[in-house]
């Protein structure tokens, strides 16, 4: 049974570039903000690495800029800074709040913004020991070939439980990528697909350096469902976010976290909306959001019953930012 | 031995004795004193039951920095904590029966090696059939997990007091209904672990373990290793908690010795959170069918109870949880006739055992909620009907439990008072409930396990020049407070400062044995033996005081650090005169107290009938405020009042922390606490998916302290580490049915099983509707 955490060594760069030269053509190389889901994930041997690169000495992820019409969150900012930033509670209330309810205190204190966007996918056919992986004869995700979710299937269904993506994504939240060779920016949503084994689409050796969010007056709010709302990964966390418009009532933005393999910005909202806010409103979001997420047994909770609650949170988000 | 407390030493909120090493960080558990040992690490079974066809530990014995291995082969002797139910041996010989058992185990230089090794272990097996529930188990064609236990049942259990017949005759309502309890399991702060050391030549063990009973550890291990017991020494050092997983030896502790003994050196075992987790010995799943007969005016008529509980691969404490849920039935209503039927099973997962309120808080939860049901269809207040129920003190139960106090009444007096019960009409708001229910447990078992003859508790004094008094106990503190109930009953004895006292507990070379802390015995037993060499070194320093003053020894009395003729103010000598006085010509002065539950208490004549008898039963009420959110399922305990009757609270600070460490524990067993297994893999083996609640998750508890003065209790202390517990679940669950009108049968209350519940009552009532209208 395996608790010690494996040999690895150890770089500690001063500069993104030097961060991605580390990474190049190193092994089994992670990079490490707080450590809060590597280590236990290494000291669970699920994630191998022979490198580790520190990247709490960077200056630059710990940007946050705020002074321009947009906003600049580095990935090396830490949780609880996010939730404590009255700037940011104020321009995108969803992101603070969400930040605000990541894990425990202490969690927090080391988690960072760019290590809870690029979180495992979590199961708990594979948050276990090596032991255990090993008695159930692995896993898709790991060292297996059958996902015991759903046998008869080739893919892995271990959800995402990033509580920053579905806020972030209500606000049109873009991220910078440093790769080998250059810089990039894409939609943070294009940063997941739907594969519990391999939900990040960054390429080898990227590395998320910071979030960049559009100036705009969208309201929102971030709210999950958990058995202890103390320290559990969310079974489902919704984000809402609700703009006005000078003319035909709000538009309106849901975002999940939590039920499937990647964050869910639920489709089709505008269409639900189109003959403006009333008594049926609800029910034909509702029938949308529960068609587009597929809580799986991922969790020791049953699956219907994330699916349900996901939806009782939107509609009490969606009533506090109409009300 | 009740003798009243008058120097306040005792009855007086004080910090424990060994609390500034625990919150300073300088206590030395287990785990600190492992840095020069071998690392030890374990095999495990990957199947749930099979037999073993081939093991093969050569590859992983031949890697450098292997010291040892050790197998099945290495031990030929079982082990148990029963003496009549012994069927668990430290490594897995020939068969394996659940997923963890361990098969071999390693001794290497350090983890990363111990780890390597482990890989290298070839086995494989001949699987057989697994039970993961008692139902699987006990069925007709189901193989055997022991070959001497036919049906795969430990122990079946039928007593019957009273005429049942009758009473459920005489009564105007009968109710009967099922509940289903999940497995939980104790969490206990410090993970296991044990470390050993061998003296190869002078042939000595040493083994430092988180045990709550060093005494029986000692015997297992020398039964395991084949050695005389006076060449083992057991020391326990500081324990992180332990609330039942530890009251009987467990298998890394000897394995730990046995690996020792091998290398000739030290090899610590410490085991992670999930082997902790699979060791186990925890509350079984249980399920319960109740039946109860009532007059129209609430009075009890009779009861007949049907337990099932899921016990796993091992006898371990079994045939004691098994009957302890049958004999609490009793003792804490007047219950004309009770009928119990109980049904210990053998299954293919990790082995239950003792957990807080042990045997007892299944079978008084599924009582108490019947009770508040009860109440409802008869249009009674659920404290109403409960006083029409109450027993008289002192009284002999239907099984032969003594009942020598009783607190009960005033105990719901309190809490209906300061939970502001009857003004709680106007409190409510949607969603909102109020429920209540009441609880008792034993103060300490009345026959202990191994049956010597001996004394129950026995405490050594030991009085020097330098005016100390050192107090030698083999009392485990797990944290709980007893080294502090000793120096404390022996400060208040002596009328002397709290600070001359040491306390010297739990190492076998020094202290005089003790069965340990489990059924919540070591205040009632340890502290009434306290009492007794307080005593008899009073006795020695009033003869010594006597003869200075030139007075009678009848006369002298003790109080404030000093002797004197009582009645007089003149003619004081100090404690340290007295002293240099008593040690003249004897020098440094020992003495002994003991302590013995009188044969009579000791239980019914019936089979099993030690189990459930005390000196004393400890009582408790309380009341639980929730906030039911039906569309989420989600249940917020907004506020919790409990009293508890602990005859009298030596330690108040101390008691109340009990108290409010019971109901936070009945709180996780209520809401979130379960174990999960795939297969028999224990998939909630973590602190993530076995949800204990944290500090953020719990409610405000406002805790009473109810005092009875028990007759034979030290200072009339009985137990208040357990009785509140059991009373949680109900309270909540009526607090439950009172907040959205459903009663749940299932533990515990997650989210998605209140929101279960509520659909099929809303369909029931849908049904309803429509059969009144088409009527």
């Amino acid at each position: 049974m395996s608790e010690a955490l494996p040999e690895f060594d150890l770089a500690r760069p001063a500069t993104v570039e030097e961060a991605v030269a580390a990474r190049a053509g190193a092994g089994d190389a992670r990079y490490l903000a707080g450590g809060t889901d590597l280590v236990v994930n290494m000291r669970r041997g699920i994630v191998a690495a022979d490198r580790l690169i520190d990247l709490t000495g960077i200056a630059e992820l710990d940007r946050l800029d705020l002074d321009g019409g947009g906003t600049v969150i580095g990935a090396g900012v830490k949780l609880a800074a996010v939730a404590e930033n009255a700037e940011i509670g104020a321009r995108y209330p969803a992101v603070a709040e969400a930040a605000a309810v990541i894990a425990g205190p202490q969690h927090r204190k080391m988690g960072t913004v760019g290590g809870n966007l690029c979180l495992d996918t979590r199961c708990v056919y594979y948050n276990q020991s090596e032991w255990w992986r090993r008695a159930n004869d692995y896993c898709l995700k790991y060292r297996g070939n059958v996902c015991h979710v759903a046998p008869g299937g080739d893919r892995c269904w271990a959800p995402f439980s990033g509580d920053l993506a579905p806020a972030l994504l209500i606000h049109g939240a873009e991220i910078e990528i440093a790769g080998a060779d250059d810089r990039r920016r894409m939609a943070l949503s294009d940063l997941y697909t739907d594969d519990g084994a391999d939900h990040l689409t960054l390429g080898d050796g990227e590395l998320v350096v910071a979030v960049h969010l559009p100036a705009d007056n969208w309201r929102s709010a971030y709210d999950k469902i958990r058995v202890r709302d103390s320290i559990d990964f969310p079974l489902a966390g919704v984000a809402v976010g609700l703009k006005e418009r000078a003319t035909g009532g709000p538009e309106l933005r849901i975002a999940l976290t939590g039920t499937d393999s990647r964050p869910v910005l639920v489709d089709g909202i505008a269409e639900a909306l189109a003959d403006g806010f009333d008594d049926s409103t609800f029910p034909a979001i509702e029938k949308r959001l529960k068609k587009q997420v597929q809580p799986m047994s991922t969790t020791t909770l049953n699956a219907p019953y994330r699916r349900t609650a996901a939806a009782v949170v939107a509609k009490r988000l969606i009533a506090r930012l109409v009300g | 031995m009740n003798i009243a407390a008058k120097n306040r030493s005792v009855g007086v909120p004080v910090p424990l004795v060994d609390g500034i090493e625990k919150v300073s960080g300088r206590a030395a558990y287990t785990a600190d004193l492992a840095a020069d040992a071998l690392v030890g690490r374990l095999y495990r079974s990957p199947v749930s039951h099979g037999e073993i066809t081939r093991l093969d530990v050569s590859r992983a014995l031949a890697l450098p920095g292997v010291v040892a291995i050790l197998t099945g082969d290495d031990c030929p002797h079982a082990f148990g904590i029963l003496p009549i139910a012994m069927n668990e041996f430290p490594l897995a010989r020939g068969k394996v029966r659940y997923r963890g058992d361990p098969i071999a185990a390693i001794a290497a230089v350090d983890a990363a090696t111990a780890e390597k090794a482990i890989d290298l272990i070839e086995a494989e097996f001949a699987e057989l059939p697994a039970y993961y529930s008692s139902k699987a188990a006990r069925a007709a064609d189901a193989v055997l997990i022991h070959d001497d236990r036919p049906g795969n049942l430990e122990r079946e259990v039928h007593h019957s007091f009273g005429d049942v017949e009758a009473g459920f005759a005489a009564a105007d309502l009968i109710r009967e209904d099922v509940f289903d309890c999940a497995e939980v399991s104790h969490v206990m702060m410090e993970p296991h672990a044990a470390l050993a050391d061998y003296d190869v030549e002078r042939e000595r063990l040493t083994l430092h373990s988180v045990s709550q009973v060093p005494y029986y550890v000692h015997l297992m291990l020398a039964r395991v290793m084949e050695m005389d017991s006076s060449r083992i020494r057991v020391v326990k050092p500081f324990v992180g908690g332990g609330f039942g997983a530890r009251t009987e030896t467990l298998n890394f502790e000897l394995i730990a010795g046995l690996l020792a003994r091998k290398v000739g050196g030290k090899v610590a075992l410490t085991l992670t959170r999930e082997e902790s987790f699979i060791s186990h010995r925890g509350r079984p799943q249980t399920d319960i069918k109740l039946k109860l007969g009532m007059t129209k005016d609430g009075r009890l008529t009779a009861a007949e109870c049907e337990v099932v509980q899921r016990g796993g691969a091992y006898a371990g404490y079994g045939i004691v949880t098994i009957l302890y849920a049958g004999a609490l039935l009793h003792g804490i209503y007047d219950i004309p006739a009770v009928k119990y039927d109980g049904y210990r099973t053998y299954t293919n997962l990790p082995p239950c055992g003792a957990m807080r309120g042990h045997g007892t808080v299944d079978v008084r939860h599924a009582f108490e909620c019947m009770l508040d049901r009860m109440a409802r269809q008869l249009g009674m207040d659920p404290f109403d009907l409960r006083r029409k129920n109450l027993l008289t003190a002192p009284m002999r139960t239907l099984n032969d439990l003594i009942v020598n106090s009783y607190g009960l009444d005033e105990c719901m007096d309190v809490v209906e008072k300061v939970a502001g019960w009857s003004g709680r009409a106007a409190r409510k708001t949607p969603g909102k409930g109020f429920g209540m229910a009441c609880s008792h447990y034993v103060s300490g078992a009345a026959k202990p396990v191994h049956w010597t003859g001996e004394p129950h508790a026995v405490v050594n004094l030991k009085l020097d020049f330098d005016g100390g008094v050192t107090a030698l106990t083999g009392a485990a503190d797990i944290g709980q407070g007893s080294s502090t109930v000793v120096a404390l009953s022996v400060a208040e004895v002596l009328g002397i400062d709290l600070g001359r006292i040491s306390v010297v507990a739990n190492d076998s070379t020094v202290t005089p044995k003790d069965n340990g802390s489990y059924s919540s015995r070591v205040t009632f037993m340890v502290g009434n033996a306290a009492i007794d060499a307080a005593r008899n070194l009073r006795d020695v320093l009033i003869r010594a005081a006597a003869e200075k003053l030139d007075a009678a020894p009848e006369d002298i009395d003790c109080a404030d650090e000093a002797f004197f003729v009582a009645g007089s103010d003149q003619s004081r000598l100090t404690f340290k005169e007295v002293v240099a006085a008593a040690l003249v010509d004897t020098g440094t002065i020992t003495v002994k107290g003991t302590y013995t539950v009188p044969p009579d208490a000791q239980g019914g004549k019936h089979r099993g009938g030690a189990v459930g008898s005390t000196m004393g039963f400890s009582y408790a009420a309380q009341v639980v405020e929730v906030t039911v959110d039906e569309e989420l399922g989600s249940i917020t305990v907004d506020k919790v009042w409990v009293a508890h009757d602990c005859g009298f609270a030596i330690n108040p600070l101390a008691v109340e922390g009990q108290i409010q460490g019971s109901v936070w524990m009945g709180l996780g067993q209520a809401l979130t606490e379960e174990t999960v297994y795939e297969n028999g893999l224990a998939v909630s083996g973590n602190m993530l998916d076995y949800r204990v609640p944290t500090i953020a998750d719990s409610p405000p508890i406002d805790t009473h302290i109810v005092e009875s003065i028990d007759p034979n209790g030290p200072f009339g202390a009985k137990e208040a580490g357990e009785g509140s517990l059991s009373g949680f679940l109900p309270a909540l669950v009526n607090a439950v049915a009172d907040a959205i009108g459903v009663d749940m049968d299932e533990l515990p209350l997650t989210p998605d099983r209140v929101l279960k519940a509520v659909a099929a009552k809303a369909r029931a009532e849908k049904a309803a509707a429509k059969m009144a209208a088409g009527r």
